[in-house]
């Protein structure tokens, strides 16, 4: 049986990535290429994600500088974050209130930003949104366990 | 063999000579068009993502000069051919047309692009309060001719632009196709749950869309910034205000879309800006010209109040709930509105707006 793993780790968007870049079907329907690098602000942690082509290429562990350099980054607090999580484990995919569009539109300082000022570039948060939606909603086929070591998907 | 009304001549030898004379002529082809290249030996090697338009920009091929000066079809790169008459284009400088990013935005509508027919979830579609289907089908009316004027306008541009720029001529092939499948989707979710189409919108933005006489660049200002943020816009809170699967699907992949013709839209003027003296102001003009448009059509109530009944969740919840949705709606509009002037170098003073618009600009926002 496989062993959860720690929402938010490396390990776990390494397993996500595994999932999202293995089945075809993300890359069909409106998704397929998308060349971003996003960052991630889950509370005071920050990773990076790369995607090149149709697949996630990585995902590193970094610092809130390394959020001048991504594209755009998506940021809420711990608890939201593990909220949304859940919702996608627990619905198969993101539900109606839990998408990221909901969850940008949904907060007064939005989901999506950029320290660059490069409207180009934070766009791309909406050219891929079906793809970073796909790759969230991949993480269902992650055993999870959220940061206070609660399950959240068997 | 003789003709039948030939003259006889009777001798063998004169015979053979007739028929030599009449047999059909032995085509020996001489292959000098082979000879024919500008550039011969390209190797274009595919990358990551495969074999893109813009990756065969090497050498002859991807010199794109400021003013085409070729008339025909030529594709560019190519020879030309001798006698060739004009066609007549109308959009010869690259200034006029021309985003660096055209070449991979049409490789990203290739690839992203997905079907209504199939890739919508339409079982997911159930009956409605019968007050909140006719706002989703009034809505989807409104959407429905938007999207009739992006396919109208692309098209109407289109074949006017020469073959020098075809990375901008490929892409907007995929823009009116992605335009066509709005149309499609919305049509479709109009009739498929027991309602129906509403009303046709007002149409003052459609006509200045659609009447743009200067130049496509005119025409990117009404109908890829001012009509394309206000609809991306409107994607993006339907998207947070679906009702199912379905909308969600349609909703977010036309938002997906959307996106892409914006971007085309701002990388245009940024480069058309940067290369032509005045076109900043003209810009700036052709924005004030619209803002009324806009304001105009937005003094009719129709989209408002079904919107309202939208974000409202009825007709009851849509004084209240639903109009501050609506103004949601319109802030978010108008602060990326205002924000992507400025990424343009057109930055607008909200206190210029019309009145209509006014009330719901970004306090603080000011122009630079």
């Amino acid at each position: 049986m496989a062993k959860a793993l720690a929402f938010p780790s490396v390990a776990w968007f390494d397993a996500v990535r595994a999932v999202f870049n293995s089945d075809e079907r993300y890359r069909g329907a409106g998704g397929g290429r998308c060349d971003c690098v996003v960052g991630l602000k889950i509370g005071e942690a920050v990773f990076v994600l790369a995607f090149e082509g149709v697949e996630c290429v990585s995902a590193v562990a970094a610092d809130d500088a390394a959020l001048v350099d991504v594209d755009f980054f998506l940021a809420m607090s711990a608890e939201d974050w593990r909220e949304m999580i859940t919702n996608i484990a627990e619905n198969d995919g993101a539900d109606l209130h839990h998408t990221l569009n909901t969850l940008d539109l949904a907060r007064d300082e939005g989901l999506a930003a950029s320290r660059h000022g490069d409207q180009f570039r934070e766009d791309l948060f909406f050219r891929y949104n079906q793809t970073l939606q796909f790759f969230f909603d991949a993480s269902a086929r992650v055993k999870t366990a959220v940061d206070n070591g609660k399950l959240v998907k068997l | 063999m003789a003709r039948a009304d030939a003259p006889k001549t009777g001798g063998k030898a004169d015979g053979a000579a007739q028929e030599q004379a009449e047999a059909p002529r032995k085509y020996e082809p001489k292959y000098n068009w082979m000879n024919k290249s500008r550039q011969w030996g390209v190797r274009v090697p595919p990358g990551k993502a495969g074999l893109k338009l813009g990756d065969l920009n090497v050498g002859v091929y991807g010199e794109i000069p400021g003013h085409w000066t070729d008339e025909t079809r030529n594709p560019r790169g190519a020879v030309a051919r001798r006698g060739m008459p004009p066609v007549g284009y109308a959009v010869r400088d690259k200034a006029g047309l021309w985003a660096d990013s055209a070449a991979d935005l049409y490789e990203e509508a290739i690839q992203r692009r997905w079907a209504p027919a199939t890739d919508v979830p339409w079982n997911t579609i159930e009956p409605l309060p019968d007050d909140v289907e006719h706002a989703v089908c009034q809505v989807c009316t409104e959407l429905i001719g938007y999207a009739n004027v992006d396919i109208e306008a692309i098209t109407g541009w289109q074949h006017r632009m020469s073959y020098g720029y075809h990375e901008v001529k490929q892409f907007l092939a995929t823009a009116g196709f992605d335009a066509a499948r709005h149309f499609e989707c919305f049509r479709k979710r109009a009739l498929v749950n027991g309602g129906g189409l509403g009303l046709e919108g007002p149409g003052r933005v459609n006509r200045l869309i659609l009447e743009s006489r200067g130049g496509w660049t005119e025409a990117v200002v009404y109908l890829l910034l001012l009509r394309g943020v206000f609809t991306m816009t409107l994607y993006k809170h339907l998207e947070r205000h679906a009702h199912n699967d379905a909308e969600r699907f349609i909703y977010g992949h036309a938002l997906t879309d959307k996106a892409r013709h914006v971007t085309y839209g701002l990388e245009h003027l940024k480069f058309a800006i940067a290369h032509v003296d005045d076109q900043r102001q003209i810009v700036a003009t052709l924005f004030a010209f619209g803002d009324g448009g806009l304001a105009r059509d937005l003094a009719d109530p129709v989209l408002k109040e079904a919107l309202a009944v939208i974000f409202g969740g009825s007709v009851r919840g849509a004084v209240k709930k639903g109009l501050a949705g609506y103004g949601d709606f319109m802030r978010d509009f108008l602060g990326t509105l205002l924000a992507m002037c400025r990424y343009i170098d057109v930055p607008r003073d909200p206190a210029r707006l019309p009145a209509a618009l006014k009330e719901f600009a970004p306090v603080g926002d000011v122009a630079a």
